[in-house]
C-alpha cells in the first residue's frame, strides 16, 4: 500500500457530501419576498412546489463536495507509506558525531590545529538539517555540546579547547558515540573520528560496533616520521644520616624515532639548574642518568628534570615534589618489669625504617603522664596493662579522636592488666594463654589479603608467613564489631582490628619477642612491624608527583602533619580551597564539589585555602604511555568500530520500516497541505457562490435581454 | 459628453432637477437632429406677422424687410398652440425597478422632456396622475411649465392602479382637444386598457399611448425561487421562477400582442419602452406622432 489513513474511521465523515447534494437538489426559497409590479400573469399560472431535480450551479457543487472529501480525508491524516518514498519520509538529515582526541600526544607538532581544522570542516558542512555534537576525548570522553546545528556554538566550543596531558582512551569516544548515535531518530549517522591514532590508546578487546548504517570517517593526523624524546619518569632517592640529601635519577625515552638522540638532561630545584648531564638515547629504548646529590632545606621543594624541548614539549619537563622528612612518632608503653631486651625486635624493626622513619619514645605504662599522648600518631601497648585513670581516660580520647592503639597481648597482658578503661575500648579481657606443640607449633593460617595491611603480602614471593610457628598465645574474644584479620591454624584469633571513634585500634595476641613464637626471626617480621606501624599510625604517604588524569580528593588526599587530629594540610576544616592550575586558571573548591580535583594539565597545582595561608603544590606529569608516539592503522580502527555489513537494508529503509504509521504520518503532514487547499477552495467557493448570487438578482445585459424579451 | 449619453435614463436619473433635465434632453436631441430628415417638420412656414416688442430678431424676415420695408416675422406651422397633457401613471406597481431607473421615473423623465419639449413648440402643457383615482391634475396652459415640472417631481407611485376610472374622470375635465401622452405600465385586461382609452379618443383627443415597462418583467431572468410580492396590493404568492418563466414570458407576450393589436385597430398611437433605453427613442417616437398629427391636420 503506498497511500493510505492514520484514522480512517474519519472517512466516514465523507457521508457529509450529500450536504451540497441535497442544497444543490432541494427546493431552496428566499426568505425575503421577491418585489414585483404586478403579479397578474404570475396568478394566471397554476402553482406548482417543484422539487429541483437537476444540479444547477455545477461548478459551486464540485467545489463544496471536493472541499468536503479533502476536509475529511485531511481529518484522517493521510501519509505516503511507501518503501522508494523512505527518504521523503524520514528525510535526509544527518547525526554526526565528531570525536576531536585531545590527547597529550595531540600537541605534537601541528597535530591539534590540524584537527581542530578537520572539525571546523565537517561544522562548516552541516546542512540545516544536520545534526552535530562535539566529543573531545583523551581517556575519557566528553560531549561539550548538545546535539546541535548550531555551528556558532560548535565553533565557539573548538576555539576554546585546548590539549591535555592525559592519556588516549579510544574506547570511551566510541561508546559515547555509539550511545550518541544510538538516541537519536535522524536517518543518516556519521562519525568523524579525528584522532593521531596512537597505539597505546586502542584496545581491540574494547571495539564496539557503531549502529547500523554508521559511516565512520577516519581523519589521521598521525606522521611517521615523528620522532620524540621524553622524561618518563624520576627515581628520588635520600641519601645521608638524616636522609637531608636528595639523588635524582631520571629515566629518559626514546619510544619512537629512527636514530639515537644525544640531549642535555637538567635539573632544577626551586626553579635553579643545579645540575646537567648530557645522554645518548637510543631510538625505541631508554636511558636512566643520575644527577649528583642535592642537599635539601627542611621544606618542601618543587623540582623539574627538563630536556631539550622537541615537537611534544609536554613530556619534556617532569616536576616532582619532595617532602621534608618526618617521623612518625610512635610511644611504645611496656611493663614496669619488662626485661631490657623484651622489646629488642620490635625496636630494631621500627628502628630500621626510612619510609617513613619511626620516631621511638619507650616509657612504662605506669609512668606515662596524662599530656604523654599528646603529638603521637600511635601508642604501642607492649604486654603492658591497660592505664587506668585519668592516663586510661587520656588514651582512650586519644583513640577515639584519631590516634591508633597497638596492644600486643602477652604473657602479662592478663585479666588483671585489663582496666575499666580497657574493657570500654576493647572489650572482654583476653583469657588465658594457649601452648601449642613445642616441636611444630600453631601457624598462621587465615590472613585477610584483602586488607590494607596484609595487601603488600599477597602477590610478593619469598614472604611467607606460614613458616613462622607459634608455640603460644593468649586466647582472646573479640568484641562483635571486631574484624579479624589473621588467625592461628586453630581458628584463634591472632591479629584483630577495632575501630573507637576516629582512631584504629589492633590487638596482637602472640607477643613480640620470640619466646611464644619465632616470627621475630623470620624476613617478613619487618616490613609486618612497618604496616603495621604505618596502618594503625593512619599513615599516607604524599606521592611526589601525580600522573595527569588523576582525580584527587583534596580532603582525603593532603593529610594533616599534626598527628592525632584528622584534616589536611589546611587543618581539620579545609573550607574554601583556591585551585591555580598550571595553565593559570582558578577555581574554587569546596565541600559541595565534594574537594574533587581532576587533574588534566602538566605543571605544578598550587592549592591553598581561601583564609590564605601558604599554598601547597602538586606535582603532574602527563601520562608517560603519551610519549610513544607508535600508531596504529587508522583503518583498523574503522574496520573494528564500523557497523558490520548487510542486516536489512539501508539505515533510511531500517529506520523507515520501524517508524509507527502515526510517527509517519507526523513526518510527512499531509493534512496541513490537504486543509490548505480545502481553504483555498472555501475562498473559491466563496467568490464564486457571491457572483452568482449577484447575478440572481441583477437584470440581465440589454444584448441578453434583447435575446430573450418578448417585443 | 455626447448627446446619446445625456439621453442615458441611469445618468439622467442623476439630475435631480426636472427642468434642467428635461432642457438637456431636448435641447441635445434637437441639437442631434441637425441633420435628421425630420429636421423641418415643425417650422414649416405658416405666415408673416408684424414685428412685436420681445420678438427675438433673429426671426424677423429681413427679405421682406428689404422690400416693404417693414419688419415682418415669419410665423410656422409649429408654432401653433394645442394643448398637450401627460397622464402618468403613479400607482404602485410604477415603483418597480430592476435596474438603477424605475418605471416612475422614467415616466417622470419622459414626461418632464415632452412637456418641456412642446412648451418650446409653444403648447400649452398640463398633467395628470393617476393610480386608481386622479392623484394630481394640473390643466393645459402656456404658465404652467413649472408647475407640470414640480408635479412631477413630487409625483410618488403608490396604491392600487386602474385606468377606467381616472381615465373617465379626466375624460370629464379634458373640454378642449388636447395631445394626450399616457405614461403607464398599463397592468389591466387590453379590453380595458382599450376601452379606457377609446372613450378619449371618442372626446377627439390625440392619445398617445407610451407602455412603460422594466426589462425584468419581460424576460423574467429570476433564478431563485422566492416569495413574490405584489407591489400595488402586497399579495404574495410563492414562485420558483425556473418552472414558471416560460408560461410567464408567454402570457406576457399575449398581453403586449393584445394591446398592441387593439390600439391599432383603434387608431391610438402606441409604442412600448424598456426603461434601460435611451429617451431620444420615446422623443424620436413622439416626435412622429407629431408629424403625422400634423399632416393630418
Amino acid at each position: 500500500m503506498s497511500f493510505t489513513f492514520l484514522a480512517p474511521l474519519f472517512l466516514f465523515g465523507a457521508l457529509a457530501i450529500a450536504i451540497p447534494v441535497f442544497v444543490h437538489l432541494t427546493h431552496r426559497e428566499r426568505k425575503e419576498a421577491m418585489l414585483f409590479p404586478s403579479l397578474m400573469f404570475l396568478r394566471r399560472v397554476p402553482y406548482r412546489t417543484v422539487r429541483r431535480q437537476r444540479i444547477r450551479n455545477w461548478l459551486l457543487f464540485l467545489l463544496r463536495t471536493l472541499a468536503i472529501l479533502l476536509l475529511v480525508a485531511a481529518f484522517a491524516r493521510p501519509f505516503v507509506d511507501r518503501a522508494s518514498l523512505a527518504t521523503t519520509v524520514v528525510g535526509d538529515s544527518r547525526e554526526i558525531v565528531i570525536l576531536l582526541d585531545r590527547s597529550a600526544s595531540m600537541a605534537y607538532g601541528d597535530r591539534w590545529d590540524r584537527g581542530v581544522g578537520a572539525a571546523r570542516e565537517v561544522v562548516d558542512g552541516l546542512r540545516a538539517e544536520d545534526r552535530a555534537t562535539l566529543v573531545l576525548f583523551a581517556d575519557r570522553a566528553d560531549a561539550l555540546t548538545q546535539p546541535t546545528n548550531d555551528q556558532a556554538t560548535l565553533g565557539a566550543v573548538l576555539s576554546e579547547a585546548r590539549p591535555l596531558s592525559v592519556g588516549t582512551r579510544y574506547a570511551p569516544a566510541v561508546q559515547l558515540a555509539r550511545d550518541l548515535l544510538d538516541a537519536s531518530e535522524l536517518p543518516n549517522r556519521e562519525v568523524v573520528l579525528i584522532t593521531d591514532f596512537q597505539r597505546v590508546g586502542w584496545s581491540a578487546d574494547a571495539a564496539l560496533r557503531m549502529p547500523e548504517g554508521t559511516v565512520v570517517t577516519p581523519v589521521d593526523l598521525s606522521a611517521a616520521d615523528a620522532a620524540n624524546v621524553a622524561v618518563s619518569g624520576v627515581q628520588l632517592d635520600r641519601t645521608g644520616s638524616d636522609g637531608s640529601r636528595l639523588v635524582v635519577t631520571a629515566r629518559i625515552t626514546a619510544a619512537t624515532g629512527d636514530s639515537a638522540t644525544q640531549i642535555g638532561a637538567t635539573l632544577e630545584i626551586e626553579g635553579q639548574v643545579v645540575a646537567t648531564r648530557q645522554v645518548v638515547v637510543p631510538a625505541g629504548n631508554a636511558v636512566t642518568t643520575m644527577f649528583a646529590p642535592v642537599q635539601l632545606p627542611s621544606r618542601k621543594v618543587v623540582g623539574r628534570v627538563r630536556i631539550e624541548a622537541d615537537a611534544l614539549p609536554h613530556d619534556d619537563v617532569f616536576g616532582f615534589t619532595v617532602e621534608p622528612r618526618a617521623e612518625v612518632p610512635l610511644l611504645i608503653l611496656h611493663h614496669p618489669n619488662a626485661r631490657p631486651g623484651e622489646l629488642l625486635y620490635l625496636r630494631q624493626a621500627l628502628a630500621i625504617g626510612t619510609t617513613p622513619p619511626f620516631g621511638l619514645e619507650i616509657a612504662p605504662a605506669t609512668a606515662i603522664p596524662p599530656n604523654g599522648f599528646d603529638d603521637r600518631a600511635a601508642v604501642v601497648l607492649y604486654d603492658a596493662p591497660f592505664p587506668r585513670g585519668v592516663a586510661g581516660r587520656r588514651l582512650r580520647d586519644f583513640v577515639e579522636s584519631g590516634g591508633g592503639l597497638f596492644v600486643v597481648l602477652g604473657p602479662r597482658s592478663g585479666e588483671a592488666a585489663w582496666s575499666p578503661e580497657a574493657a570500654t575500648l576493647l572489650g572482654d579481657s583476653p583469657g588465658p594463654t594457649v601452648d601449642r606443640d613445642t616441636r611444630r607449633g600453631g601457624t598462621l593460617s587465615v590472613l585477610d589479603y584483602r586488607h590494607p595491611l596484609f595487601e603488600s603480602f599477597g602477590a610478593a614471593r619469598g614472604v611467607d608467613f606460614s613458616s613462622a610457628r607459634f608455640f603460644r598465645y593468649r586466647r582472646w574474644t573479640p568484641p562483635e564489631d571486631a574484624v579479624v584479620l589473621a588467625r592461628f591454624d586453630d581458628g584463634a584469633p591472632a591479629l584483630v582490628e577495632l575501630t573507637a571513634g576516629e582512631g584504629r585500634v589492633l590487638v596482637w595476641t602472640a607477643g613480640a619477642a620470640n619466646i611464644w613464637s619465632d616470627l621475630p626471626l623470620h624476613p617478613v617480621f619487618l616490613p609486618f612491624v612497618h604496616e603495621l606501624a604505618r596502618y594503625v599510625a593512619t599513615y599516607r604517604e604524599s606521592p611526589p608527583w601525580h600522573v595527569a588524569g588523576t582525580v584527587l580528593d583534596l580532603a582525603g588526599d593532603l593529610p594533616l602533619r599534626n598527628w592525632g587530629a584528622s584534616g589536611t594540610v589546611f587543618g581539620p576544616e579545609p573550607g574554601e580551597l583556591i585551585v591555580e592550575t598550571p595553565s593559570g586558571s582558578r577555581s574554587a573548591l569546596d565541600g559541595g564539589t565534594g574537594y574533587r580535583l581532576e587533574l588534566q594539565e602538566h605543571g605544578f597545582y598550587a592549592i591553598r585555602s581561601a583564609d590564605a595561608g601558604p599554598a601547597t603544590q602538586l606535582a603532574v606529569n602527563p601520562e608517560p604511555a603519551e610519549s610513544d608516539l607508535g600508531t596504529v592503522e587508522p583503518d583498523l580502527i574503522t574496520a573494528a568500530i564500523a557497523p558490520t555489513e548487510g542486516g536489512g537494508g539501508s539505515r533510511v529503509a531500517q529506520l523507515a520500516a520501524t517508524l509507527t504509521p502515526a510517527e509517519k504520518e507526523r513526518r510527512q503532514a499531509l493534512w496541513w497541505y490537504v486543509l490548505m487547499a480545502v481553504l483555498l477552495l472555501l475562498f473559491t467557493e466563496a467568490v464564486v457562490a457571491g457572483r452568482r448570487s449577484g447575478a440572481f438578482m441583477k437584470p440581465r445585459s440589454a444584448e441578453a435581454r434583447d435575446a430573450t424579451a418578448v417585443r | 459628453m455626447t448627446a446619446t449619453r445625456f439621453l442615458d435614463p441611469t445618468v439622467l436619473a442623476r439630475i435631480g432637477n426636472l427642468e434642467l433635465l428635461a432642457r438637456t434632453v431636448v435641447d441635445g436631441f434637437i441639437n442631434g437632429l441637425h441633420h435628421s430628415p425630420y429636421f423641418g417638420l415643425s417650422v414649416d412656414f405658416a405666415e408673416h406677422r408684424p414685428y412685436m416688442p420681445g420678438d427675438d430678431i433673429r426671426r424677423v424676415d429681413w427679405r421682406v424687410f428689404g422690400r416693404t420695408d417693414r419688419f415682418y416675422v415669419k410665423e410656422f406651422e409649429a408654432d401653433t398652440n394645442a394643448n398637450f397633457v401627460v397622464l402618468l401613471d403613479v400607482s404602485g406597481s410604477m415603483r418597480y425597478g430592476s435596474g438603477p431607473v424605475s418605471k416612475l421615473d422614467y415616466g417622470r423623465f419622459l414626461a418632464a422632456c415632452l412637456s418641456y419639449f412642446s412648451r418650446r413648440q409653444r403648447d400649452r402643457v398640463g398633467i395628470a396622475t393617476f393610480t386608481d383615482r386622479v392623484v394630481d391634475f394640473v390643466p393645459a396652459s402656456a404658465k404652467h411649465l413649472d408647475i407640470v415640472l414640480h408635479t412631477i417631481d413630487r409625483a410618488e407611485a403608490k396604491g392600487a392602479g386602474s385606468l377606467e376610472a381616472p381615465l373617465l374622470t379626466l375624460t370629464e375635465v379634458l373640454n378642449r382637444r388636447s395631445i394626450l401622452v399616457l405614461l403607464s405600465d398599463l397592468y389591466e385586461e387590453p379590453d380595458v386598457v382599450m376601452h379606457a382609452v377609446a372613450r378619449l379618443r371618442a372626446r377627439g383627443h390625440d392619445v398617445i399611448v407610451f407602455h412603460l415597462l422594466d426589462p425584468a418583467e419581460i424576460a423574467f431572468p429570476f433564478d431563485e425561487a422566492a416569495p413574490f410580492q405584489d407591489l400595488e396590493t402586497g399579495e404574495r404568492i410563492p414562485v420558483v421562477p425556473e418552472t414558471l418563466r416560460d408560461e410567464y414570458r408567454a402570457q406576457m407576450r399575449a398581453h403586449l400582442t393584445a394591446v398592441a393589436d387593439r390600439m391599432a385597430r383603434n387608431q391610438v398611437d402606441y409604442g412600448l419602452f424598456e426603461t434601460s433605453r435611451p429617451l431620444d427613442y420615446a422623443l424620436f417616437e413622439y416626435l412622429s406622432r407629431r408629424e403625422r398629427l400634423s399632416r393630418v391636420r
